[in-house]
């Protein structure tokens, strides 16, 4: 090739001045947005909850009914999240490895969560289990208690983070494609021995990134936890609805105290997505992947 | 172990991927399934591995029924075009994986496996990579850890995924050559399917080649080449020169062996390159046409010269060897005579052989 279409390395490694200050410009605004709407948001949670000093703050946060919320959304977390992984898992493994007809309704379905408000799905599950809902009587027959108690609570959470494993593992599974089980079956495994010793390591890290988002999610729920609990102070609520019912009984302290908690669960949460998405590559493979293909 | 294939068909909604191929593959055999992509060589390897299921027909392993036996079931060692080893596992972990997950009372010692992985290991030579995992090892290196793992159970039948296809040339090259060399050590009867027509002239004992699911034949490398059974075949072997033209006199009364065919019926005649002979004197019996050098290729052991027939144009690809090239001299726009010194005729539509025959002129 002449010389006279080759472009100066130097023009390619140097920008001009004009591009260098529209930089500056740009990585300013996006800063000082960032810090305006989300750094000093999240700092106020912490200033609000400091305020009184931190003995008030540790009293807060040691209230009864606190601690009760803070355990509640503890287990919620503890029954969703493991339901999830479960229910990720299978569809993700028959979206990504079989052909069947309905394959792209279920896809569309697994994303309904996403697409609705979750106070509608909130709604949905007390027409459905509520007193005067489909199944009401019946569970009311057998004294069952969904509604304004805890499976309620259980089930719109299941609800709402059920996308995120799934969501996760179908893409993954997709670009790693299915040559590695094949390989495994005509080696002699079985289909258990196949999951565990293949399937499994090597959706690990999207697995725990997906439900790591869950767990974010089903610890921070609002909208469809708050129409089917109830809002029985000790008993169903989570800490999201504690938040907001000492916030409206203009307790600020308390309800930022509590609200830090949600904060700080949110925190450790990105770190630890961090540190996951440095250490296996998730994101970076998918990356790649999607590059060759 | 041999493998009897009895009237395979396998339909993929309205694309026939396998129609009614039947063929036998000898104990310790090596066989090319060859064609082109979409020729369903690769649906009759994993039907006989059990990956799929026929249509119709029937698998035989060693005379024993198994179309309807599990991959799992049927002993068998199974190499993947793009390798699938397990990525989380290191070299030999993948190499033993066959052996572990082997129920417990068929299952050899921790002993035995370690010794099993490593003399496997030492027949791939990929022994001192042992801690390694596969995406530190190349592609080569990748496929050898492949063939290692499927031969860790000892399978009595090795199947082969176009293994060498995502490798470049040189490796290509080495690594069927070494392959080749390590199926005549262990003897396992062995099902290569590929597209590269040297290839598989070049490894296997026998080769079956496949056109749109049907077998159109099966042979050794030398008879394939020599007495291709179509067009097809003979096209898809390499370099040939077409001729279209009907023929002048009926054939059967020509008195040439084996000929058959009306006078002024259509036909096609295929000649090989080489099989073209040039020269700047005219023949004596006076049959040949002269043609003009386009272009001349001479970077090989042949020297190949792409011709165009005086007259109507047609392009034609002569080769011939290097010294005889340098006598002649040969440059490009020189006029000179050519003829074939044999040729294979088949009707129009090339469903049938006319005459294959070894002298005679167009």
């Amino acid at each position: 090739m002449s010389s006279r279409f080759a472009i100066p390395s130097s023009a390619l490694l140097q920008p001009s001045i004009q591009q260098r200050v529209g930089r500056v410009v740009l990585i300013t605004a996006a800063l000082l947005f960032l810090a305006l709407f989300l750094v000093l948001p999240v700092a106020a949670v912490f200033a609000q909850a400091l305020s009184q000093g931190l003995k008030m703050y540790r009293d807060s946060v040691r209230q009864e009914d606190v601690l009760s919320a803070l355990r509640l959304t503890g287990l919620v977390a503890c029954i969703a999240v493991p339901l999830n992984m479960l229910f990720g898992i299978a569809a993700s493994w028959a979206i990504a490895r079989f052909e069947f007809h309905g394959k792209s309704l279920l896809i569309t379905l697994i994303d309904v969560p996403l697409a609705v408000s979750p106070v509608v799905a909130g709604l949905m599950y007390v027409e459905v289990f509520g007193l005067h809902g489909w199944l009401g009587p019946w569970l009311s027959e057998h004294n069952l208690h969904v509604i304004f108690a805890v499976p309620g609570i259980v089930l719109a959470t299941v609800f709402v983070t059920f996308p995120f494993v799934a969501r996760e593992l179908i893409p993954f599974m997709q670009a790693q494609g299915s040559d590695e089980e094949v390989a495994a079956v005509v080696l002699g495994a079985n289909g258990w021995s196949v999951f565990w010793r293949i399937t499994l390591p090597n959706i690990k890290w999207a697995l725990l990134y997906g439900t790591i988002l869950a767990a974010s999610r089903s610890i921070g729920e609002f909208g469809a936890v708050s129409v089917v609990s109830g809002h029985i102070r000790g008993q169903t609520t989570t800490l999201p609805l504690q938040v907001e019912m000492l916030y409206n009984e203009y307790n600020f302290t308390a309800a930022f105290a509590a609200a830090s908690l949600l904060t700080l669960a949110a925190i450790v949460t990105l770190v630890l997505k961090k540190i996951i998405e440095v250490t296996s590559g998730v994101h970076q493979h998918m990356e790649e992947k999607e590059v060759k293909s | 172990m041999s493998i009897q294939v009895e009237h395979i068909s396998k339909q993929y909604g309205s694309f026939t991927a396998l129609a009614d191929v039947s063929l036998t593959i000898g104990n310790g055999e090596l066989l090319a399934l060859l064609g082109p992509s979409g020729s369903g060589k690769t649906t009759l390897l994993r039907i006989i591995a059990g990956l799929e299921s026929p249509d119709e027909g029937s698998i035989l392993l060693h005379g024993e029924e198994s179309t309807q036996h599990s991959a799992s079931r049927r002993g068998i060692g199974f190499v993947f075009q793009h390798y699938a080893l397990f990525r989380h596992m290191t070299i030999s972990e993948n190499v033993a994986f066959g052996l572990r997950v082997q129920s417990r009372q068929t299952r050899p010692s921790r002993r035995d496996i370690r010794e099993r992985v490593l003399e496997l290991l030492r027949l791939v030579q990929l022994d001192s990579y042992a801690k390694m995992y596969p995406e530190q090892l190349s592609g080569g290196q990748r496929q050898r850890v492949a063939l290692a793992r499927a031969l860790a159970t000892k399978p009595r039948v090795l199947l082969l995924d176009e293994p060498f296809s995502a490798l470049d040339a040189k490796v290509r090259k080495e690594l069927r050559e070494w392959m080749r060399s390590i199926h005549d050590e262990l003897g396992v009867t062995t099902v290569l399917v590929t597209h590269d027509q040297e290839e598989a002239l070049e490894v296997a004992d026998r080769v079956a080649i496949l056109n749109r699911g049907r077998l159109e034949q099966i042979g050794t490398p030398q008879t394939i080449y020599d007495n291709p059974a179509s067009p097809f075949v003979y096209n898809f072997l390499g370099n040939v020169n077409l001729f279209h033209g009907r023929l002048l006199a009926d054939l059967s009364s020509q008195g040439r062996g084996g000929g058959e065919g009306e006078a002024n019926q259509a036909a096609v005649g295929f000649v090989r390159p080489h099989e073209l002979e040039v020269s700047r004197d005219l023949p004596r019996d006076g049959k040949a046409v002269v043609a003009s050098i386009v272009r001349i290729h001479s970077a090989g052991p042949q020297v190949r010269l792409e011709l165009s027939i005086a007259g109507n144009g047609r392009p034609v690809t002569a080769e011939l060897g290097r010294k005889r090239f340098e006598e002649m001299a040969l440059v490009p726009g020189d006029n000179i005579f050519v003829w074939p010194q044999s040729i294979r005729l088949f009707d129009d539509d090339g469903a049938r052989a006319l005459l294959l025959d070894q002298g005679a002129g167009i």
